[in-house]
């Protein structure tokens, strides 16, 4: 078969030469019901001839020796997808790759650990952070502790530091690099110069209502951490543990009801803020839990033997570091996440020598019932309260010095409360009076619903 | 240190409850009912849970 000659446009008059006949007009396509037509009409095929197949939708051209299809080696090929719902990805440069189908429901992730960069999985949980205060945010009692000894330091955050003598404290992360933005990290260290050695911890519980829908879950706590450079944990190990409970809003101290460690292990942690997680199955039963840290220092303390944490989430379903959701707070928004902490703590600061927070009555000549309104709901009507520089007074006429301040369990709720301030004298029965700070700035009332 | 008394205060409705102050240096004061300080005391002597039991 010759060489096609190419296009020509026939005119009026013009004559078909056997050259063009066979350079232009034999040059096409022939169509033909199937193969075995075609090699009934063409018994002696030419190399470049084509066809096309009907009952396959086939283009094909003779090679010289046999017809083959038109196959782009650089094209993507149909063996390359097995199955419904198979995805053409790639593997590298120029490489195309075949990711099965994912389960129903998941969506499609990119995982550069995955061999084409990407995974399905199960959708990022709808829950809300349980872990309330896990950037670290909300500090309402202050933003330093020297030797805590069992109490709550950053919201919803209690630690055990007291012996060694340990400093728990906020810390601005100026860290834009390793954190998602994260302002402040909770630093929790041991005192230069200490010599004891006992575990320190750190941890947080999280209430019935919120622990429950993660009931029968597998989860994921991921959390951010780093150490200073004298930390002196062996092998520089941050020790994490998660332990469920079958009572209902148990303090997380001490020991929990039917309590069930769900995971407990060790990270490594640099003087680089790392993302680590750790995952496990809440029980079916469980209806309470709590996650916390821990370090056993070693030898004598130097100017950094601390651990700094933040980020603390945790997801339902079993993430990695790399594909675990990107922190959130609990409360999404900073005004959310005061709330959330105010359902467990709530701290009102006056600010000025004459701030006024509640205003009651004299019940008798040494006792006043003064009415608070709580700044949110509280999860529980307040069982602590913690003061400061408080006093009562009529405004511009007399201030009286108390000596007891207590809140009122009988006549107390979640949204209010009663303070009986006591202690007192020369007040007149009936009389109105104001609580107030007593000529000190740093007068406070704190009232705590706490597990 | 830690500065702990009883503190018996009467209430508006006349009867009474007896109060645990704590004074926590710094002229800060913890304040609760007597029975809430000796739960609170209960949970601290059992050391955290970490593990099974």
């Amino acid at each position: 078969m010759a060489a096609g000659l190419g296009f020509k446009t026939f005119n009026t008059g013009d004559v078909l030469s056997a050259a063009d006949t066979n350079g232009y007009l034999m040059q096409g396509v022939l169509v033909f019901a199937n193969a075995a037509a075609r090699d009934a009409a063409i018994t002696s095929p030419q190399e470049g001839q084509c066809c096309y197949l009907k009952d396959t939708d086939a283009v094909q051209t003779y090679s010289g020796s046999a017809w083959v299809g038109f196959d782009d080696s650089n094209a993507i090929q149909n063996s390359i997808v097995d199955a419904k719902g198979d995805i053409v990805a790639a593997s590298g440069n120029d490489t195309p790759a075949r990711l099965a189908v994912g389960s129903n429901g998941d969506t499609l992730v990119a995982d550069s650990a995955a061999t084409t960069g990407l995974i399905w999985a199960k959708p990022v949980a709808s829950l809300s952070n349980p872990i309330v205060n896990g950037g670290m945010d909300i500090w309402q009692r202050g933003t330093s502790f020297s030797s805590p000894n069992t109490i709550y330091v950053a919201d919803r955050w209690k630690a055990e530091g007291s012996t060694p003598a340990c400093t728990v404290a906020r810390q601005a992360t100026g860290d834009t690099t390793n954190l998602p933005n994260i302002q402040y990290g909770l630093r929790f260290q041991r005192n230069s110069g200490q010599t004891n050695t006992s575990t320190v911890y750190l941890y947080t519980g999280v209430e019935t209502a919120n622990a429950i829908p993660f009931a029968g879950k597998a989860i994921t706590v991921s959390f951010y951490a780093k150490c200073g450079a004298n930390y002196s944990s062996s092998a520089s190990a941050l020790g994490y543990f998660l332990n469920s409970g079958t009572g209902t809003d148990e303090n997380p101290t001490g020991s929990y009801t039917g309590n069930v460690s769900v995971a407990s292990g060790n990270v490594t942690l640099t003087t680089t803020y790392q993302r680590f997680v750790f995952t496990g199955t809440i029980g079916a039963t469980a209806t309470e839990f709590k996650i916390g840290f821990n370090y056993t220092p070693s030898g004598t303390a130097s100017t950094n033997d601390w651990f700094e944490v933040t980020g603390v989430q945790i997801d339902s379903g079993t993430w990695t570091a790399s594909t675990a959701p990107t922190f959130r707070r609990s409360g999404n928004t900073l005004q959310g996440e005061l709330a959330a902490c105010q359902r467990y703590y709530m701290r009102l600061t006056g600010g000025a020598s004459s701030s006024n927070y509640g205003i009651g009555y004299a019940y008798n000549t040494t006792s006043a019932a003064i009415n608070l309104r709580n700044a949110v709901t509280m999860r529980i009507t307040p069982t602590v309260l913690d003061y400061s520089a408080i006093g009562l007074t009529v405004v511009g006429v007399n201030n009286y010095t108390i000596t007891g301040l207590a809140i009122d369990a009988g006549t107390s709720g979640n949204d209010y409360v009663i303070l009986l301030a006591t202690g007192a004298s020369g007040l007149t029965t009936g009389a109105s009076y104001s609580l107030r700070n007593t000529s000190n700035v740093a007068g406070f009332i704190g009232l705590s619903a706490e597990l | 240190m830690e500065n702990i008394r009883e503190l018996f205060i009467e209430m508006p409705n006349g009867e009474s409850s007896t109060h645990i102050i704590i004074e926590n240096g710094n002229g800060h004061f913890t304040s609760m009912l007597k029975s809430t300080y000796d739960e609170m005391l209960a949970a601290q002597s059992t050391p955290i849970d970490t593990e099974d039991e």
